[in-house]
């Protein structure tokens, strides 16, 4: 059958079940978990909460008669074995005396005299927790495993819907068994869906009556700056250069606002000034193009502009040190902010939504036009980000891109696969295995749990 | 009655499959045949790692059974005929002759046109 | 056949929810529910929250709130003290749920099974590491992986992936680049430098056989020497000792060297010479392979299509001429590829 069985209430907060899922609901069933059943009921009773709670996580969506037809009894395990030394014993000493190997020194047992196989950890292998492992071959859990959905059941969709391939081939069948050297990978823009911030109903409310508006600032620009072509023609060459300079001044104001903004936060409103920003310095540059690289100081700040461009990218104990720096103007300059903070000029703190524009003709004083360090690598920062992650009204996620909330809770990738997440691909190495001291599959449950639930699983209630 | 070599399709809707089969002229195209030599899949493929585009076809064949069932004169249709020549069984029907060397291109292009 | 729940004097709907109330830290309850009575019965559960619920009716609102229960209570109040600092992520680490209660636990991203840690990935650094070690360098890779502490099938792996990865930043193909930022961040990672004391993970791995995992006793005499392979052979006739099964066994052979007085200098070229020739062997046979395999194919180049024409005889066919693995659609045999319940999903892609 090819219906799947709907659940209500799938992340109940009074049945508490557990799933495969990055959801803050489930976020907190899994906290409120506990790791052992109540020994109240009958051993069969026992068996069957256990197997109840364990399938709710591992692979709810696939029958209980295809699961029980992929379990295997056979658990699998590995040890290291220090190659160091296996050339120094051939395992006899292990054997000597009584059999058990011979007491270095009578009555006094020394460990570090002992010839042991160091490289695995002092404890027990968790066999209990494998119990589920032959789930964790199959191609949607894998893509679960590897952070390329948010949970089983939507990779198991990506699978469907043939956005993953298997070694290069598209493969829609989500009960693939994965074999090891197996490369599956995911179309990157469903994993930003599956793993990004949700559109908000209220940016979308708010973006869509400003696109038109959007559209007409576009278009203003666009005449503006034919308009400015068409004066360039027009105009001549000194006429030209005093035109430029303003352009560019107005330009460094309108950054250096944006910088001290960013200085304090950044918030949505800032990004989208930078974006605006980034636009303003292509228009520049165009024109610094059209009206010729004679003039030295115009020149000198469309290199300031350039190196911008090339500066490296903020490291964050770079950062760190900006802050104290920002810190300690901070304090010792109260007293100046508030003399200049004049209620007649313009508050620069507070991003102004019409904020000056290249055509309009404001007189700005010449010490503030020059960037100094700090802020030229933040704004080299912010643009290089914008670059990365640009806001695009089109994609079905927020943008830019940010994580979905709570997933660093669930974020972690077992051993047996290798990912590379710029390109949305994982090799699956080999089957998960049981180590001493660990185990490689993700349950949430306890030994107890495990066991119980392995048990049920054998036939023999 | 003539015995033939020919093509019995197979598969699914949209995607075929042949048996190249040796059977009696008059019997029905996917009636148990004489005998199977081989098979064909019409449908081009790509290789996994390869990005040049280039697509292959694959086909099975028993050469030492076809060439048996041609000398006894079994006659191979125009689509076996085209198989059995890549391997060199029977001779091409349509065979691409080379263009003569002192034939000028030109000529050529104007028989096309006509 | 699910179990008689109602007959049973202990119903597993109890059960249940025995296992589910699982004792919550108090910094996790909100603060006006500990001075509150506790009551484990649902049906008094709508008396107990209707005064609550009545208290935080806004004073203008005539209109009864819907009432919230106990459990839907209590995650409100979590997300808002402890799920606070899951929603964001922010520095440069895991931030996993069992540091609510246990801070000093490291890594454990399920709170009630301490086996399963979240181990270090590798980091973008450590790829691109592995990847000039064996592309740009040339090391084999049983060398990459001893010198790394990675396991040679990672070591394939990841440069498998980072051979993609180049070809489509060549393409210039779409890549979730602020996803791969922001995931690295989540992770434990190591970036395989000398710093780092713990080896990244076991890279001689022995599998263990079922077989082994019994208690035998054989008797022998104490005079006898019972190694590695007398052990083997006493559990089973084809179970291999760990020497034969070892992943890097050059690695065996140079700690040897070490131990008859060669220096480690020395041990350690012999090391590198030996992993190149079994590498070299390994390609080798992978070739011979695969061009035995290509010999049975004659390959013939038209204009639009390649046709690969393999030998094959077709009399092997079985008693009946139904063999399985006979080629060619087989007649007279059921061929049941839309029949429900039948496994069609493939076991391999090429």
């Amino acid at each position: 059958m090819r219906c799947e069985r709907r659940i209500l209430r799938y992340h109940s907060l009074k049945r508490g079940r557990v799933r495969q899922t990055w959801n803050k609901y489930n976020m907190y069933n899994l906290l409120r978990l506990r790791n052992s059943i109540s020994s109240m009921g009958t051993f069969f009773q026992q068996k069957w909460a256990a197997k109840a709670a364990t399938r709710a996580y591992h692979g709810e969506h696939i029958k209980e008669k295809q699961w029980e037809r992929m379990f295997s009894r056979r658990l699998l395990s590995a040890v290291n074995m220090d190659p160091a030394y296996m050339a120094k014993y051939d395992g006899s000493e292990q054997a000597a005396g009584r059999g058990s190997g011979r007491d270095v020194k009578p009555g006094k047992w020394s460990k570090a005299q002992v010839a042991r196989n160091t490289g695995n950890a002092e404890a027990l292998t968790p066999y209990m927790q494998m119990t589920f492992a032959p789930q964790e071959r199959r191609l949607d859990i894998a893509v679960y495993r590897a952070l390329f959905a948010s949970s089983a059941r939507q990779a198991r969709q990506f699978v469907v819907h043939g956005a993953v391939k298997v070694n290069g081939k598209k493969m829609q069948h989500p009960g693939y068994l994965l074999n090891p050297g197996d490369l599956f990978q995911v179309d990157p823009e469903k994993v930003m869906i599956a793993t990004g911030r949700k559109k908000s109903s209220k940016s979308e409310s708010l973006s869509t009556p400003k696109q038109p508006a959007a559209e007409e600032e576009a278009e203003t620009a666009e005449e503006a700056t034919e308009a400015a072509e068409q004066s360039v023609e027009e105009l001549g060459p000194e006429q030209l250069q005093a035109q430029h300079l303003e352009g560019l001044k107005l330009l460094h104001q309108h950054a250096k606002k944006i910088i001290e903004a960013n200085k304090e936060k950044l918030s949505g409103g800032h990004k989208k000034e930078i974006r605006e920003l980034s636009q303003k310095i292509k228009e520049a540059m165009n024109r610094a193009r059209k009206a010729g690289s004679d003039v030295q100081e115009t020149g000198d700040d469309m290199q300031n502009l350039a190196t911008l461009m090339s500066h490296l990218e903020l490291t964050p104990t770079e950062r760190k040190e900006f802050q104290k720096q920002q810190e300690q103007q901070a304090s010792e300059a109260p007293a100046a902010e508030t003399t200049s903070a004049s209620p007649s000029a313009p508050t620069p703190l507070s991003p102004s939504p019409d904020y000056p524009q290249l055509k309009t003709r404001t007189p700005v004083p010449k010490t503030s036009t020059k960037f100094d360090k700090i802020e030229s690598q933040i704004l080299k920062r912010l643009l290089e980000e914008e670059k990365i992650n640009p806001y695009d009204p089109s994609k079905p996620y927020a943008t830019p891109w940010r994580p979905r909330p709570y997933m660093s809770a669930f974020a972690f990738i077992p051993r047996y696969l290798e990912v590379n997440p710029k390109i949305c691909a994982a090799v699956y190495l080999r089957h998960p295995v049981a180590r001493p001291g660990k185990s490689e599959i993700p349950t949430p449950f306890g030994t107890q749990i495990s066991q119980l639930a392995f048990n049920w699983y054998l036939r023999r209630r | 009655m003539v015995v033939k070599i020919r093509l019995a399709r197979f598969g699914r809707t949209n995607s075929p499959f042949y048996n190249i089969v040796v059977a009696h002229a008059r019997t029905a195209r996917n009636s148990r045949p004489l005998e199977v030599i081989g098979t064909y899949d019409p449908i081009p493929k790509k290789d996994t790692y390869d990005e040049s585009g280039r697509l292959h076809k694959d086909i099975k064949l028993d050469i030492t059974r076809a060439k048996y069932w041609i000398g006894v004169g079994a006659q191979p249709t125009e689509t076996a005929t085209r198989l059995l020549s890549m391997v060199g069984i029977v001779d091409p029907k349509h065979q691409k002759t080379p263009p003569r060397k002192s034939t000028p291109k030109k000529e050529k292009v104007v028989t096309v046109e006509a | 056949m699910p179990p008689r729940i109602r007959s049973s004097n202990c119903p597993p709907q109890q059960l249940l929810l025995n296992y589910l109330d699982a004792p919550l830290p108090s910094s996790l309850l909100p603060l006006h529910r500990s001075s509150a009575p506790s009551s484990s019965s649902p049906s008094c559960r709508s008396q107990q929250t209707s005064p609550q619920c009545q208290q935080q009716t806004s004073s203008f609102s005539t209109s009864q709130p819907r009432e919230m229960t106990k459990p839907q209570r209590e995650f409100r109040a979590f997300l808002k003290r402890m799920g606070k600092q899951f929603e964001k992520h922010e520095g440069n680490g895991p931030k996993y749920l069992c540091q609510v209660h246990q801070p000093k636990v490291d890594n454990v991203p399920f709170p009630s099974n301490k086996s399963f840690k979240s181990e270090p990935v590798l980091s973008s650094r450590a790829r691109q590491t592995i990847w000039e070690a064996v592309m740009l360098k040339g090391m084999p890779l049983k060398a990459v992986s001893a010198q790394y502490q990675v396991d040679m099938r990672r070591v394939a792996a990841v440069v498998r992936l980072m051979e993609i990865e180049k070809r489509m930043e060549r393409e210039n193909a779409a890549m979730a680049i602020p996803y791969a930022q922001a995931v690295e961040k989540m992770l434990p990672r190591a970036n395989l430098d000398s710093s780092e004391e713990e080896p990244f993970e076991p890279i001689n791995d022995v599998h263990v056989h079922s077989f082994t995992m019994q208690q035998l006793f054989v008797p022998v005499s104490e005079s006898r020497e019972f190694t590695r392979k007398d052990a083997a052979k006493a559990f089973g006739d084809h179970i291999l000792p760990p020497d034969h099964k070892m992943r890097i066994p050059e690695l065996v052979d140079m700690e040897k060297a070490i131990l008859n007085g060669i220096p480690q200098e020395k041990a350690e070229q012999e090391f590198l010479k030996q992993t190149r020739e079994s590498e070299r062997r390994f390609a080798e046979s992978q070739k011979y392979v695969a061009a035995k395999k290509d010999a049975k194919k004659s390959k013939v180049d038209t204009e639009r299509f390649e046709f690969r024409i393999e030998n094959f005889n077709s009399e092997a066919v079985g008693k009946k001429g139904r063999a399985r693995n006979a080629v060619g659609w087989r007649y007279g045999v059921p061929f049941n590829d839309r029949q429900r319940g039948l496994y069609k999903i493939p076991t391999s892609v090429g």
